[in-house]
């Protein structure tokens, strides 16, 4: 048996947005596994955020529980849930978000700022994740007038700077061609492979399905845990069904 | 029951950090956090300004009025002379009330005195050692009556020598004979009229009219039953009021340096708060300035705070750096504020001493008082309104959900 983790036990998240009930995470009951890669795929609106923001500690789900090392995480203090997120995560997001006000150094160092370290400690730390992702180059440099490609790296070296044990990736190749993406998906990849890390990659992206150890395919909030030997089986039928689309609709052209 | 300290709370941000953090926020945006602190600095300069300018004004008057009479000294003197005199037997009675520290004794009569061939009339005073140890003389030249001086010894102030002429060189008339002529007849017919020359030993700078001052003794030889004026030092402060009402059960009359301050202190009470209101007007308008900071600062950084608390800061962080952000606004305004008042308060000091000086004053002045504590109170003051006016912006970043702040576009 799988060790896991991360386990939701009937976990749901609803919400009302314009005074209407939207169900964006139905009952799940879903693990995550130490150290293996993660995908949750689904189609834009299908949940997969809301999913994502319960397993990082921001979103309280509606019902269920939600245990990271056996402990349940929402029964955590604000501050503990902060500490949480700074010392056992990392994330990069799709759109990359920064203080401005700070040069990419100290946007990579912030997560250790809120673990207590001095600046001085952060800061070495920091260089050294940025070296990781050939950005430390760029330390002094401010992050809005860096490319795209080159933002998400420091991304990457942010998430990577606590050295925490789960990786969470919010489709982090959106935004970026397909260069700069695959150079993500390789720093992912050994981030997994060669770390042991726990990395959890939320996408829509199909071609990324192959890379899964562990697949959640998300669907208008009802999540499936996919085994991992049914992984390529699964993911060549949603190519095939994919084909399919393809001809119809060029039939009908 | 005490809860357990975990790591989670261990783990704060180090102060120093949110400080830096919070400077990095407010020298991004150079020019709306300068306008910011410009107006924090007209504000605060401009009720420092006043303060001081009442403040020096307040002891500028008092100096003028008080001059040098020692805030412990109390004048007796006798509501009908005719009828109670002040005479040895009461100097006596006085002398001996408790804290009672110095008497003075003093006689003044109108006169006349000649040098050479000018002539001018002056009031002539004796005073004894006591009297002069309470009454600060401001000697310019020369030296002062000690109890030792002989009984032709005289002491000039500036206004008796420029009736005759010798303003502008009080050092020549030392050791100069003068002649003087007291008619004492008003005391005692049978006194006549005191016509003596005295030797010049020392001039001083007190008095608007003609001053001559000899010793005491002068008219207790000649036979003055009574002394016109008395003066007692009290021990300290303190003690003038209760030293006051002994007197006055005496049935004599008192007046002290203490009454006027009073009534200085009052009227420049009312001042002050002229000035205080005038100066608030612009603190007023400066609080709204750094609170439209805050806020906009706020609204624009709505995203970032939502990453920091995603990437692991606490609430309590956020609301932090705010409070940091307020402290420099408010620390920096009012520091620029004091010292640009202080300079122009220099500035301002100076002019209004040339444009005397013009007029004829000669003495400089002083318009503006700096007390330490004003200073400290003024940053105090300004430390705590930064206080006030984070309050909400503070909250509000205090409780910023990450999730809708991330998605906020």
């Amino acid at each position: 048996m799988k060790n896991h983790l991360i386990q939701t036990t009937n976990v749901s998240l609803s919400f009302t947005v314009g005074g209407q009930n939207v169900d964006a995470v139905k009952t799940a009951s879903v693990g995550i596994p130490e150290g293996e890669f993660t995908i949750i795929y689904g189609a834009s609106g299908s949940g997969k955020s809301s999913l994502l923001n319960m397993l990082s500690g921001l979103q309280k789900p509606t019902k269920g529980v939600l245990r990271y090392k056996g402990d349940d995480l929402y029964t955590k203090t604000p501050n503990e849930l902060a500490y949480f997120r700074a010392s056992e995560l990392g994330i990069v997001y799709q759109t990359n978000y920064w203080v401005k006000s700070l040069n990419v150094l100290e946007n990579v160092a912030m997560p250790l700022y809120f673990l207590g370290h001095t600046k001085a400690e952060a800061h070495i730390l920091a260089v050294d994740a940025l070296k990781k992702v050939n950005m430390s180059d760029y330390a002094k440099k401010y992050p809005t007038l860096l490319s795209g490609g080159e933002q998400q790296r420091v991304a990457m070296a942010r998430a990577l700077v606590s050295n925490a044990p789960v990786l969470i990736a919010d489709e982090p190749t959106g935004n970026l061609d397909s260069k700069n993406g695959d150079m993500i998906m390789d720093i992912l990849k050994s981030l997994a492979h060669d770390d042991g890390k726990t990395v959890i990659l939320v996408t829509h992206n199909m071609e990324y399905l192959a890379i899964a150890s562990h697949l959640l395919e998300i669907q208008d909030g009802v999540v499936t845990e996919i085994d991992q030997a049914d992984i390529p089986k699964t993911v060549k039928s949603m190519l095939t069904d994919v084909r399919k689309r393809i001809e119809t609709l060029m039939e009908v052209d | 029951m005490r809860r357990r300290r975990t790591s989670a709370d261990k783990a704060s941000v180090k102060v120093s950090i949110l400080a830096s953090i919070a400077l990095s926020n407010l020298l991004s945006k150079k020019l709306r956090t300068g306008l910011t602190v410009f107006g924090i600095a007209i504000g605060i300069g401009a009720i420092f300004f006043l303060l001081s300018f009442g403040i020096g004004l307040q002891r500028l008057v008092t100096n003028e009025v008080i001059g040098n009479q020692s805030i412990k000294t109390i004048d007796v003197s006798s509501p009908n002379s005719k009828v109670l005199k002040i005479d040895d037997i009461v100097v006596e009675r006085i002398s001996n009330i408790q804290n009672v520290n110095e008497v003075g004794k003093a006689y003044f009569f109108p006169g006349s005195y000649k040098i050479s061939s000018s002539e001018s009339d002056s009031i002539v005073y004796g005073i004894d050692a006591g009297y002069q140890s309470l009454t600060y003389l401001n000697l310019i030249h020369g030296k002062l009556l000690t109890s030792s001086a002989a009984n032709d010894s005289a002491l000039l102030n500036k206004a008796a020598l420029e009736a005759i002429g010798l303003g502008k060189k009080p050092s020549e008339i030392i050791g100069k004979k003068i002649e003087l002529i007291v008619p004492l007849s008003k005391v005692d017919e049978k006194l006549g009229t005191l016509k003596k020359e005295f030797t010049v030993i020392g001039v001083i700078d007190s008095g608007s009219g003609s001053e001559v001052f000899l010793p005491a003794n002068v008219f207790r030889d000649a036979g003055v039953p009574y002394i016109s004026q008395f003066k007692v030092g009290a021990s300290t402060v303190d003690d003038v009021q209760n030293v006051r009402s002994q007197i006055e059960s005496l049935g004599f009359e008192t007046v002290s340096p203490v009454d006027t301050i009073q009534e200085i202190n009052q009227v420049f009470k009312f001042l002050n708060f002229i000035l205080i209101g005038f100066g608030s007007i612009g603190m007023i308008v400066a609080v709204l300035g750094m609170f439209n900071t805050l806020t906009i600062s706020l609204l624009e950084r709505t995203k970032e705070i939502g990453l920091m608390v995603a990437l692991g800061a606490r609430s309590l962080d956020m609301r932090r750096l705010f409070v940091f952000e307020a402290l420099f606004l408010s620390f920096i305004g009012s520091a620029l504020g004091i010292f640009g008042a202080f300079i122009m308060g220099r500035v301002f000091n100076f002019l209004m001493n040339i444009l005397a000086s013009q007029r004829g004053v000669q003495d400089k002045f002083e318009l503006f008082a700096y007390p330490p504590l004003i200073v400290i109170s003024m940053l105090i003051f300004m430390t705590i309104v930064g206080l006030l006016v984070v309050y909400l912006p503070a909250r509000r970043a205090e409780r910023i959900n990450p999730i809708d702040a991330l998605r906020r576009e």
